[in-house]
């Protein structure tokens, strides 16, 4: 069940509203944020959305590709987040919403631990990370 | 300090400025200047909105204002939009969304553009206006001191046909032509929709937009809404070119991550 805020928002954007962001995070799933940790594959600055390919590791060992997406160049710019903030070979620690339809192949971002110890948010559009590393 | 002095010689009003001697200003009463600037130049600069998206605010913190109301539609069209927000609503409660223009990366348009949360850039210039919403790179130009033309010369866009003057200190804008796709709140219009701006500094550090939005064929009066801005200081405005779209599958018209 979407919050009613997330609903909200997303509605208006749905009806082309005021310029919000791209697109709902409705096929996200914000109520069940997970924790992840992976290395970093590519790290994509672009918009509309800024994207992180990482290599994670299944419960059972195996590698597995995962996808992150996360705001946009300018909004990531205004709440610390660098063009070359990421670099691959990077293992970071990240907290996502995962796809409603492939929970294991992608999700979106909430809140990111860098190498070097470093929090960064996604801006705050996706909402809060309820969970933490 | 300096006054201007006129003299009348010769039938010609000749005029100077010269130093103010014994006529200077009593240092303990400071100049009355205005609070803020207005007029020609007032608007230039970096701004953006001060109230953040419901879905950021922090626990606790009250809810932004709300700065557009209703569209004052005519029928059918109020229940048109009313069973398109519901339709909305549906697809997102089942989590696959329905399409619109921003996931495709078609961008909002006037006077969607003017709202938040982007960062919106000003520049002026005697002849033109352009204001900039980082949203997409979206730019509307904004004529200024021209005749508006005709309806049916104006050819729709994203962003019409704007023209504007300086009307005691307040810029008033008209705009015309505006696609039928560009829809504020999704509300439907007309090709002879209009659209008023007065857009003012109402601080030192704010400005607003008020907007009025008039089309006979589809509302019932006058749809007036007001944004509000404040100054970004130091901010330059960043790109947005929807270059990597990768929530938008053209093949099934939906949206879905593409996790290559």
């Amino acid at each position: 069940m979407l919050s009613a805020t997330v609903m909200a928002s997303a509605l208006t954007l749905a009806l082309g509203g005021p310029a919000l962001a791209h697109h709902s995070f409705a096929m996200f799933d914000n109520e069940h944020q997970t924790k992840i940790e992976g290395t970093v594959t590519d790290f994509e600055w672009t918009n509309p959305h800024v994207y992180i390919q990482l290599t994670i590791a299944d419960p059972d060992g195996k590698a597995r590709k995962y996808t992150v997406e996360c705001a946009n160049p300018g909004i990531l710019n205004r709440v610390g987040w660098k063009f070359n903030v990421v670099k691959p070979g990077d293992k970071l620690k990240l907290v996502v919403a995962p796809l409603r339809e492939n929970p294991t192949g992608g999700g979106l971002l909430h809140e990111m631990v860098l190498p070097d110890g470093r929090v960064l948010s996604n801006g705050g559009f996706a909402g809060a990370a309820t969970v933490h590393f | 300090m300096k006054r201007t002095w006129c003299f009348l010689g010769g039938g010609v009003l000749l005029c100077a400025a010269l130093p103010v001697l014994s006529l200077a200003a009593d240092p303990a009463k400071p100049t009355v200047k205005a609070a803020y600037p207005s007029g020609p130049g007032s608007l230039a600069g970096m701004w953006e909105s001060p109230f953040p998206p419901d879905q950021i605010r922090a626990p606790g913190a009250p809810p932004p204002p709300v700065e557009v109301g209703p569209a004052p539609l005519k029928e059918p069209y109020a229940s048109e939009l009313k069973a398109q927000r519901k339709a909305a609503a549906d697809s997102l409660a089942s989590g696959k969304p329905a399409i619109n223009n921003g996931v495709r990366c078609i961008p909002g348009g006037f006077p969607g553009m003017m709202g938040p949360v982007f960062p919106l850039e000003v520049l002026e210039t005697p002849q033109q206006i352009n204001i900039t919403n980082e949203a997409f790179s979206q730019t509307r130009r904004i004529y200024m001191n021209e005749t508006q033309v005709a309806i049916d010369d104006a050819e729709p866009g994203f962003f019409g046909h704007s023209v504007g003057r300086w009307v005691k200190g307040v810029l008033e804008v008209d705009t015309i032509g505006m696609k039928d796709s560009v829809r504020m709140s999704g509300a439907p219009h007309s090709p002879n929709m209009r659209i008023d701006e007065k857009m003012r500094r109402t601080g030192p550090d704010t400005m607003e937009d008020q907007i009025t939005i008039t089309d006979p064929q589809y509302l019932t009066g006058p749809w007036t809404f007001t944004y509000h801005y404040k100054k970004m200081a130091g901010y330059k405005l960043g790109e947005f070119v929807c270059e990597n779209n990768r929530d938008y599958d053209a093949k099934s018209d939906s949206q879905k991550l593409d996790l290559h």
